[in-house]
């Protein structure tokens, strides 16, 4: 059972704060919020001393093994990065929208949505892994309109429950041709019917329905359109909780049916997934470049880093899996970082890129930790973000996609000039009206500590850990 | 009748609930198309199940469990409708037009 301890311990915070919250003696009592980092924490801990190196499977549909661990490791890390950040949007002052309000309901969904992930990552039939996605993407159209007051919040999350449950159409119909060509849910008798009959059309048929509608949840190129529009939209914490965790559970996903039950199809799959990987990393890049809004702005900036990741899919499955795990760290520590300096930035004002203008001299650590980040994002040398794209370009260069690989370089040339826009904003251009110090709490502190020395470490060490990387041995 | 008849009757109710999702200018018309979409999809299983299957309890139970996650998702939905209602008085979705750029 030790290895189910971090799911369960899950289970329990979640039960803990929710009950916490109903008999809480002082209102607006911040009780809930400590609890859930704490908690978060925790779980953390217990998930790096347990063992990687084994398998179980509970109830013949629940399986945790090593690459399940690492991905409730990213899934937990981003949890507890959205909890902290979420903090200041609670406390007065928030941002020019408005106040967050009902704080350890919305830990409480954070912690289930969490746990769905958990589910989805663990899932070795159909039937668990669509009731551990659909666990994990409820919780986030409720999230996306957890501002009521606010019409653009309301937006967002009618547009992502529109385009969510089209893409669990999808996803269902897709599952309903796997079940009929092979007659059971399992993915080993997926596998085994894919061994035997690659070309079947239903099974193909199936295999396009899933690609569509993981093309959803991952903001792929001709599915990607709600992206911007809902990460605009929605409350800050919640943008950056849905740019990390909803699109590592799609990334473990494809992962889970492209390396497991589909993996006979491979070579199939490839050149689409190629395609699909160039398309987007161009959309994503072109669409960052005319952007004034800061949230909008990572919207296309991670739709194009999704390109990246879906890139690496194409090589073998041990260099696909490390490296696009080791990618995943990387940018949930570079995305977090920048959403805390956008909170940091945004307070009593719009989140926009003007609220950078300044900062260079306003708050000069501050403007260091953005250039920094934005740095590793766009993949320069010793940081994390050049390492990772490093391992995801081997990935697909190992199969001999060398032009491919030329191509996603250029890209990441194109992400580096707007990036640069924002260290231009933060460091050249001066703000019109006197501006307002930059205000920061304790817990933004150590966050943005944190996430800062993950970037440098995790570039300069990436042989850190063993669990990680298979590629470059 | 085959399974052949019961695909094409379910790929038809998912092209008519495709079609629905993208034409339809009501919010709560949008959101019966995308349930004609899992239900064509519940047909799939269960006709799979019927003829096909070497585990035909896996394909009768899926749909049940489509029906009560669909279930929460419109539970969520038209909560989330009745919020958008009370912002902009109106449910046309031409009226989601302030996110842009």
């Amino acid at each position: 059972m030790t290895l189910l301890l971090p799911d369960l311990l899950l289970l329990l915070l979640a039960a803990i704060v929710m009950a916490v919250d109903l008999i809480r003696i002082r209102p607006l009592s911040t009780v809930s919020f400590h609890l859930s980092w704490a908690g978060l924490l925790i779980i953390f801990l217990v998930l790096i001393v347990l063992p990687y190196d084994q398998e179980t499977i509970y109830l013949g549909t629940y399986k945790v093994n090593g690459t399940a661990l690492l991905f409730k490791q990213v899934f937990v890390l981003s949890a507890f990065c959205t909890v902290l950040l979420s903090g200041s949007y609670f406390t007065p002052g928030g941002n020019a929208r408005g106040l967050l309000r009902y704080r350890s309901e919305f830990c409480f969904i954070i912690l289930l949505c969490t746990f769905g992930m958990f589910a989805a990552v663990s899932a070795t039939d159909l039937l668990t892994l669509f009731i551990g996605m659909e666990l994990a993407t409820i919780p986030l159209y409720i999230l996306s309109g957890y501002q009521k007051e606010d019409s653009l919040s309301v937006e967002a999350s009618t547009k992502y429950i529109i385009m969510g449950s089209l893409s669990t159409g999808f996803l269902l119909f897709g599952y309903s041709f796997l079940y009929g060509c092979a007659g059971s849910l399992s993915f080993e008798a997926i596998l085994a019917f894919a061994q035997s009959a690659p070309a079947d059309p239903l099974l193909r048929l199936g295999v396009l329905f899933v690609m569509a509608a993981i093309g959803f949840k991952l903001t792929i190129f001709p599915f990607h359109m709600w992206a911007p529009d809902v990460y605009d939209g929605s409350p800050t914490p919640v943008t950056a909780f849905i740019s990390v965790s909803s699109k590592a559970v799609a990334i473990a996903f494809l992962l889970i049916l492209v390396y497991g039950p589909l993996a006979p199809l491979h070579k199939y799959l490839q050149p689409l997934l190629l395609i699909l990987a160039g398309a987007t990393m161009t959309v994503g890049n072109l669409g960052a470049l005319k952007q004034k809004r800061l949230r909008r702005f990572m919207a296309y900036s991670s739709i194009a880093q999704a390109g990246y990741i879906i890139m690496a899919m194409a090589g073998g499955a041990e260099a696909a899996r490390s490296s696009i795990i080791y990618y995943l760290f990387v940018y949930a520590a570079a995305n977090y970082a920048i959403f805390f300096i956008i909170s940091i930035a945004g307070r009593d004002g719009n989140e926009e890129f003007k609220s950078l203008q300044g900062m260079g001299r306003r708050n000069p650590v501050l403007a260091a930790v953005l250039m920094l980040t934005l740095f590793s994002l766009g993949g320069i040398p010793p940081l994390a973000g050049f390492m990772g794209k490093f391992l995801l370009f081997a990935s697909a260069a190992q199969q001999g996609f060398y032009s491919m690989v030329i191509f996603a370089a250029l890209n990441s040339t194109v992400s580096l000039y707007y990036y640069l826009l924002l260290v231009k904003e933060a460091y050249i251009l001066q703000p019109a009206t006197s501006s307002r110090p930059l205000v920061t709490d304790r817990i933004q502190r150590a966050a943005l500590l944190l996430l800062t020395s993950a970037i440098i470490f995790l570039g300069l060490m990436p042989l850190f850990s063993s669990n990680i990387l298979a590629v470059v041995r | 009748m085959t399974l052949s008849h019961f695909i094409i009757l379910s790929l038809m109710l998912c092209a008519i609930g495709v079609y629905g999702v993208l034409t339809r200018r009501n919010l709560i018309g949008i959101l019966l198309s995308v349930e004609v979409i899992l239900n064509g999809a519940n047909l799939n299983f269960a006709a799979f199940a019927h003829f096909r299957a070497f585990d035909p309890t896996a394909g009768a139970v899926f749909p049940i469990f489509v029906m009560a996650v669909s279930a929460c998702e419109m539970a969520v939905a038209l909560a989330i409708v009745i919020s958008m209602y009370r912002r902009k008085k109106r449910l046309d979705v031409y009226r989601l037009e302030e996110l842009n750029g």
